[in-house]
């Protein structure tokens, strides 16, 4: 590891975010979106206190560095029907208006940030493609339930 | 008469080609910014885009999910989306095996005992790869990308054998020096 962080701590680390933090997030996106905001935007570097505090930082920013990536890849690797389901549980979890929440995210598609860095670029690009489509579901099967009533 | 088909063919066929780089130079003007930066990019090989997302891009599971819905608009939008993909994967893998090859090249110069099998070898894989990856750039967008999914993958496994062969190239003549340099 070039970090010189050892292992077994970095997979405690991993371990105790898991089962303490991420368990109690309702869908992947979310575990995702959560694991991008602990990322500085300035430096790029992780950070999450209870995390820290336990373990030392370095082995904290590391479990949380590979928890993001795992995520980003589980989530880019779901199929189009599958991720509008995850997308719909989050929706449903930010207890936001539905029409607002799609609005805002197709103009600002704020989930481009939660790609994490050193990641294949195609994969990154399926992402953020496979998120505009389900964005694009969503939208059209709430104009359907809306013509249907 | 045969002279004036011949030559009707052969227009047809130009204003295809033509047709067909108009719409490969189009489609390439949309992909993202970044990948300029990437095939420019440095020494370090990026990151390889891993099988199974190959095998996702090209496969009719999420088309056939679109289909379902039975909205004109999501599926022009699911097939300009998913087309950008392909290209981007294409045009990734053609950079990666450019690469590739180019470190070979300069690590043979270096060589004093090259043979001539495995160089004849790599090189023809070289080039079956880079047939594949001109003819999907064509492809993509008029045949398919369903019907584009073996030959997708045939592309993939090639990368992936040439650089198991480099790997061998190298390892091979990093323990040649050793011995040469212990006797």
């Amino acid at each position: 590891m070039s970090s010189g962080v050892k292992l077994v701590p970095v997979q405690e680390a991993y371990d105790d975010l898991l089962n303490r933090t991420l368990a109690r997030i309702p869908c992947d996106l979310g575990r995702l979106i959560y694991l991008a905001s602990t990322r500085d935007y300035n430096t790029g570097n992780y950070y999450h206190e209870g995390l820290a505090n336990r373990f030392r930082p370095e082995v904290a920013r590391k479990a949380l560095e590979i928890a993001h990536r795992q995520a980003f890849y589980r989530l880019s690797a779901f199929s189009l029907e599958s991720l509008v389901s995850d997308l719909e549980a989050y929706l449903q979890s930010t207890r936001e208006n539905p029409r607002e929440f799609l609005r805002a995210w197709q103009k600002l598609e704020p989930y481009r940030v939660a790609i994490p860095t050193e990641v294949n670029l195609t994969v990154a690009r399926l992402f953020t493609s496979n998120l505009r489509l389900a964005l694009a579901i969503l939208h059209y099967r709430q104009a359907q339930n809306h013509l249907g009533r | 008469m045969i002279g004036t088909t011949t030559a009707l063919i052969g227009a047809a066929v130009l204003l295809v080609l033509i047709l067909v780089w108009v719409r490969g130079q189009s489609a390439s003007r949309h992909l993202p910014a970044v990948m300029d930066e990437w095939l420019t990019g440095q020494d370090d090989l990026p990151e390889a885009c891993p099988p199974e997302f190959v095998s996702k891009i090209f496969s009719s599971r999420d088309s056939e999910f679109i289909s379902q819905l039975e909205s004109v608009d999501l599926k022009r939008l699911f097939l300009r989306e998913r087309n950008a993909v392909a290209l981007l994967w294409v045009q990734q893998t053609a950079a990666t095996i450019r690469r590739i090859m180019r470190h070979h090249l300069e690590a043979s110069r270096l060589s004093a005992d090259i043979k001539f099998a495995m160089e004849a070898r790599i090189f023809l894989q070289y080039a079956q790869l880079r047939l594949i990856c001109g003819t999907l750039f064509l492809l993509i967008g008029l045949a398919g990308l369903e019907r584009l999914h073996w030959m997708a993958l045939r592309a993939d496994k090639l990368t992936q054998r040439i650089g198991n062969v480099l790997r061998e190239f190298e390892s091979g003549a990093r323990s040649r020096e050793m011995d040469g340099v212990q006797s």
